[in-house]
């Protein structure tokens, strides 16, 4: 392996990954395994793309599901109202997510450390109170429930959970490898220069709020993925998706994974479903584990598990402690 | 949105004054949140992420409190010093901890205290809506003014609030402690400089936080059922208001609170699937245009 | 060949650099001194394009940079070097390097191709070689050793090619030994040629050893220019430093 370049290796690692996914069926074909595995796709995409802003960038968005959300709306609205087909109403979500992210991102990016957290937050729930108001097209608080059409393409017949699943897989990895790929280029450490030392960027004639405003685009693009593959899960789309406790839960994902390992957050994902199904099947007091956990991890690992492994120091991107 | 119904209430003089007597308590109860939250950022810089939770706490303890003693103002007076002895506790042995960490740490740390003090809550008084009831010293006829329905809780309510309000100022005016705290919320890394005794200091800005949103809690009991949970919301718009006031300000901290609780009350008339929107749309724009806040740095 | 000519700037009312005029002729090594709150590091931040002067011109082979963004003059030519370390912790010491050139070169918001691009290659390992810096190459930044993290600050700055190096306190924090080694590849890097440097420091033995022109600044005005035999006797410049008998201009 070792001639090989790095993009080759992560293209090796990604294919193998794949091929293990779609294989998995077929050893065991329980539906909760199966089950598991799209939700693990969909919350995987949101955290991964959020440490793209957390982890690489140093910006801590506390409002990430907003694009999760939209994701699920956009593809459902546009199944449920138009005649088009999956993939072109794929692309719609995901392009609908870039454009809201280069607005909402544009006015975001400006500001640092808390005010930027909150201002992500602000948004996020400015739109789901606009999902909530909306009732004619969003379904307001019910969400968008009567199900989505799911047209055949290419034989590819969604209705089938084998076929969801292994769609939900195909656009998970690849998503996953693109976002790699991305942070491998010289973009990507265009954004750890901004994370570390944002004055030595600047004075290297780094444009920081261009930079941070495509991470911000890329970011939302991805999380709408992670969105589709959810609705397409639930058979449609729900307000929760676009509400605190949904970017809350992300946020937990990448540090209970690791923020500086790139598949940590998709580890922090798996580890905390895990986790929640283990915990609601045993006892009624879920949230007086999973706050324990969270303790453990935060006070005592003080980082992900993959950072542990990786021998990372307690030193997490300095995300402006409080905006002083 | 029935933008109608608000409008004929902005033309009617009792609907103005019962509307804004609500907006009044609500903006009330919210600055005593929020004047906490406020000061614990500016001293320790640190955002308190389970300040519902104090909330929340409060109005359980008054509510036990009061099934004991049937003593309103006991049951208030015992939430405001058991909340801010538990504030007390979770500052020295786990804010104090992640003070010098990532806000994800910190935030992560309160939003773990949130999830465990939401059963504990569900343990210990059940998981089903509770309510204290109006006190018997309060079951008098409402007053009429101006045409409006003015509950009279609501003006011993606006009362206390306008006491401890002004107990405050006091304090953070002519006090030496109170000074050095009001100096200290704007002008961080002001205590270490001067070499006063930080951990003193932010153990008691902490409990004093604690205090008075355990207090809100209380004297809210008669008015609010309480549930496990109930925190969220006092989080979100105490959040709200300090970001409108200015963290760190005590006093935008009051305009930020009554702000948002006028908006609420004639939001809830007009446009109640969207009073939220519209709360945190103002936040939005202040963190765009004035991120200090209205009354932020530079501004007592 | 950089000119500064009749610089003001005040903050709030309070003056920090008032009528200073200087001239550093190309190729050459001059310092910078003054007792502590002279305005040294302001002067610095001005002509690197940090702060934005309230008057007066700073004239880099004839072009005027005031006004011009931090960025814009460092691709004009005015490198610096800062007295805390700016780096990239997380990086490598090649890294960085690289990632410095990638923006030098326009490609820092690239998203097709693999960091570390091809490109930046040779420059970088002729900077490392130049500061003594290739054999940790594969460090981490955040742990490096302090001397080392100051020679990759420098690096930081060599790389993009500067007309002009600002050194702000290169020593600082070093002891005897790794001062001189630290003068010696500042003196090495200069001999080469093609480089104009500009020295602040406090230390005194180095100044008068190494800069050919000397300027001292009090109080945000200059006080006196010249070599070292000139600064030295001159009354007012011991006055200056007696005056704020506290500074230790030396150790």
């Amino acid at each position: 392996m070792s001639g090989l370049k790095r993009w080759q290796k992560d293209s090796a690692w990604a294919a193998l990954a794949l091929l293990l996914l779609l294989a998995l069926p077929l050893l065991d074909p329980s539906r909760v395994v199966v089950d598991f595995i799209i939700r693990l796709c969909a919350v995987g995409l949101l955290a991964t793309s959020l440490n793209m802003l957390v982890g690489y960038g140093g910006m801590v968005s506390f409002g990430h599901a907003m694009f999760f959300g939209s994701g699920a709306y956009a593809f459902s609205l546009m199944l449920q109202k138009t005649a088009v087909s999956v993939p072109v109403a794929l692309l719609t979500a995901v392009v609908f997510c870039g454009l809201l992210a280069a607005v909402i991102g544009a006015i975001c990016v400006r500001l640092k450390g808390i005010y930027f957290s909150f201002l992500t937050l602000a948004f996020q729930m400015l739109l789901h109170s606009i999902i909530i108001t909306w009732t004619g097209l969003t379904g307001g608080d019910q969400g968008l429930t009567g199900g989505i059409p799911r047209p055949v393409f290419i034989g590819i017949d969604l209705s089938k959970t084998q076929h969801v699943y292994m769609f939900s897989c195909v656009l998970a990895v690849v998503c996953l490898l693109v976002m790699r790929l991305l942070m491998q280029s010289p973009f990507g450490y265009t954004l750890r220069m901004l994370r570390d030392n944002e004055d030595r960027a600047a004075f290297l004639g780094i444009n920081a709020w261009r930079v941070r405003l495509y991470a911000f685009i890329l970011a939302g693009m991805f999380a709408g993925v992670g969105g589709v593959i959810m609705a397409l899960f639930v058979s449609g789309a729900f307000p929760d998706f676009s509400y605190w406790t949904m970017s809350g839960e992300a946020v937990f994902m990448i540090m209970m994974g690791g923020i500086h390992v790139f598949t940590g957050p998709v580890l922090g994902a798996a580890l905390l479903q895990i986790f929640n199904d283990t915990i609601t099947r045993n006892t009624q007091y879920h949230g007086l584990a999973l706050g324990l956990v969270i303790l453990l991890f935060t006070l005592g690992f003080q980082r992900g598990i993959t950072d542990v492994f990786k021998g990372w120091r307690k030193w997490l991107p300095a995300a402006n402690k409080g905006g002083h | 949105m029935d933008l109608n119904a608000l409008f004929e209430c902005l033309g009617s003089m009792s609907c103005i004054v019962t509307q804004t007597s609500t907006g009044l308590i609500v903006g009330a109860l919210l600055f005593l949140v929020a004047a906490g939250l406020t000061l614990i950022f500016g001293v320790l810089g640190v955002i308190n992420f389970a300040h519902g939770s104090f909330y929340m706490l409060g109005a359980y303890v008054a509510l036990s409190a009061y099934r004991i003693t049937d003593n309103y103002a006991l049951a208030a007076v015992a939430a405001g010093l058991g909340v801010g002895l538990f504030a007390l506790v979770f500052e020295r042995f786990f804010m104090r901890r992640v003070y010098k960490s990532d806000v994800l740490l910190q935030l992560l740390v309160c939003y773990a205290f949130i999830l465990i003090l939401d059963d504990v809550v569900k343990i210990v008084w059940g998981a089903e809506f509770q309510s204290m009831g109006m006190p018997k010293a309060f079951q008098q006829a409402p007053l009429f003014i101006g045409g409006g329905v003015v509950p009279v809780f609501y003006v011993y309510l606006m009362a206390a609030a306008g006491l401890i309000a002004g107990l405050l100022w006091f304090i953070l005016t002519r006090t030496r402690a109170g000074k050095i705290i009001r100096a200290a919320a704007q002008n961080p890394g002001m205590t270490s400089a001067l070499g006063l005794n930080t951990r003193l200091i932010y153990a008691s800005v902490f409990a004093f936080g604690g205090l008075l949103a355990g207090l809100a809690g209380g004297l809210a009991a008669p008015v609010r059922s309480m549930s496990p949970g109930m925190g969220f919301s006092i989080l979100i718009e105490s959040f709200i208001v300090t970001v409108i006031g200015g963290m760190g300000s005590v006093s935008g901290a009051l305009l930020g609170a009554l702000l948002i609780g006028l908006i609420r009350s004639f939001g809830s008339i007009g446009f109640p699937l969207f009073v939220e929107g519209i709360m945190f749309l103002a936040m939005g724009l202040i963190l765009v245009y004035k991120p200090s806040g209205l009354m932020g740095k530079g501004q007592s | 060949m950089l000119s500064i000519d009749k610089l003001y700037k005040s903050f709030g009312g309070v003056s920090a650099i008032s009528d200073v005029s200087m001239e550093f002729p190309e190729g050459s090594l001059s310092a910078v001194i003054g007792p502590n709150g002279a305005g040294k590091t302001t002067f610095f931040n001005l002509i690197s394009g940090g702060l934005q002067p309230d008057s007066g011109e700073i004239l880099l082979d004839g072009e005027n940079m005031v006004g011009l963004s931090r960025n814009a003059i460092v691709h004009k030519g005015i490198g610096r070097a800062f007295q805390v370390a700016k780096l990239f912790k997380s990086l490598t010491v090649e890294e960085s390097l690289r990632a410095a050139l990638q923006s030098a070169f326009g490609h820092s918001a690239q998203m097709h191709g693999s960091f570390p691009l091809p490109a930046t290659r040779d420059r970088a390992h002729e900077v490392m070689e130049q500061l003594g810096l290739q054999n940790k190459a594969d460090t981490v930044s955040g742990n490096l050793s302090h001397g080392d993290q100051k020679l990759l600050d420098m690096a930081l700055a060599l790389v993009m090619q500067p007309k002009v190096l600002l050194l702000d306190e290169p020593v600082a924090g070093m002891g005897p030994d790794e001062r001189s080694q630290m003068m010696d590849t500042v003196q090495q890097l200069w001999r080469k040629g093609g480089l104009t440097i500009v020295l602040i420091e406090h230390d005194m033995d180095i100044v008068f050893r190494v800069a050919q022109q000397i300027h001292v600044l009090s109080y945000g005005k200059l006080l006196a220019q010249g070599n070292a035999e000139e600064i030295r006797a001159n009354p007012r410049v011991i006055e200056a430093y007696l005056g704020h008998a506290q500074e230790n201009a030396g150790e």
